[in-house]
């Protein structure tokens, strides 16, 4: 009887909440992206996105770097290499989920 | 546009639409950010074409054709001024992909023209004519179509390959029936219909997209 359940794989927690799994959404298809890019893609304050990015950069999904272009700080996101994988099998389990 | 606020209890259908959704409008907004570039050397084409054709037609000398070097020179300065003040986009795939057809396609178009001075000046002094029997505006033509409809594919957008498809046809017939400064004109066919009108259709999606 056991065996005819299907066994699901949890969903990755860091990825699965709406503005964290937007911010990986945006990074995955692009080199890199600054803040005020991902700010008016996802339509989301600054303040929790800065919390966001925090949260996906201690997990070493996406990499920090704050610089300056001009006179302005400017804070570049990219997706790292953990990160692409996280996103990859969070998509795979999502399938599965969904029987896709 | 919808905000994407802290909600934690995400059903798995919502987050596939979350993905789909967020990968489609950033992909947009890079290609809306394509279309600025492609509009404006659209612009700068058709009315190079028409200036060249103008002058080329009064004084009756093909020596205006230099001016399309002056183009190229306005337009790689336009485009550079144009992504310094633009809101910062992010290079995908795609705007790689198209960025370096057009480049490429700048650089062989330049290189392929001035072989043919140089071609045309040798000729002239070791063979005693300089007359080189090539159709350019022919070939430029379809170089330019080939790289326009590059894009359309690379880009999915149907629409700009159809239009890029129509331009070349109907500039390569035009390009092989008329001679002189009449044949300049197929420049300004191709620079609306697959620049213009391509780069109009990028900057809608990317606007709708926003709203």
């Amino acid at each position: 009887m056991a065996e005819n359940v299907k066994q699901f794989k949890p969903l990755d927690p860091l990825l699965h909440s709406e503005l964290r799994l937007a911010v990986m959404s945006i990074l995955v298809g692009v080199e890199d992206a600054d803040f005020v890019y991902i700010k008016a893609q996802t339509g989301s304050t600054s303040g929790n996105l800065s919390v966001q990015i925090d949260k996906l950069s201690s997990a070493g999904y996406i990499e920090v770097e704050k610089t300056f272009k001009g006179k302005k700080p400017c804070t570049i996101c990219r997706i790292t290499e953990k990160g692409r994988e996280a996103f990859a099998e969070y998509v795979d389990t999502l399938k599965q989920y969904l029987a896709l | 546009m919808e905000t994407i606020e802290k909600k934690e209890n995400l059903s798995t259908e919502n987050s596939l639409r979350i993905i789909t959704e967020t990968m489609e409008r950033s992909r947009m907004a890079i290609a809306k950010n394509s279309g600025k570039t492609i509009l404006m050397w659209g612009v700068l084409v058709a009315v190079t074409s028409i200036v060249v054709y103008f002058l080329w037609s009064k004084t009756g000398s093909p020596v205006w054709n230099l001016l399309w070097f002056a183009m190229g020179a306005i337009g790689g300065i336009g485009t550079a001024i144009n992504s310094r003040n633009r809101e910062k986009v992010p290079v995908n795939e795609i705007s790689r992909v198209v960025g370096k057809t057009w480049m490429w396609y700048g650089i062989m178009t330049t290189a392929f023209y001035a072989l043919i001075w140089v071609a045309a000046y040798i000729k002239s002094k070791c063979c005693g004519g300089g007359i080189i029997n090539v159709n350019i505006t022919l070939i430029i033509v379809m170089m330019m179509g080939i790289a326009g409809v590059v894009s359309g594919v690379v880009m999915k957008m149907k629409s700009i390959v159809a239009c890029c498809v129509v331009a070349t046809l109907l500039s390569v017939l035009v390009a092989l029936l008329v001679n002189g400064p009449e044949q300049i004109l197929v420049f300004t066919i191709l620079g609306v219909v697959a620049l213009v009108i391509p780069g109009l259709i990028l900057q809608n999606k990317g606007k709708s997209l926003n709203k």
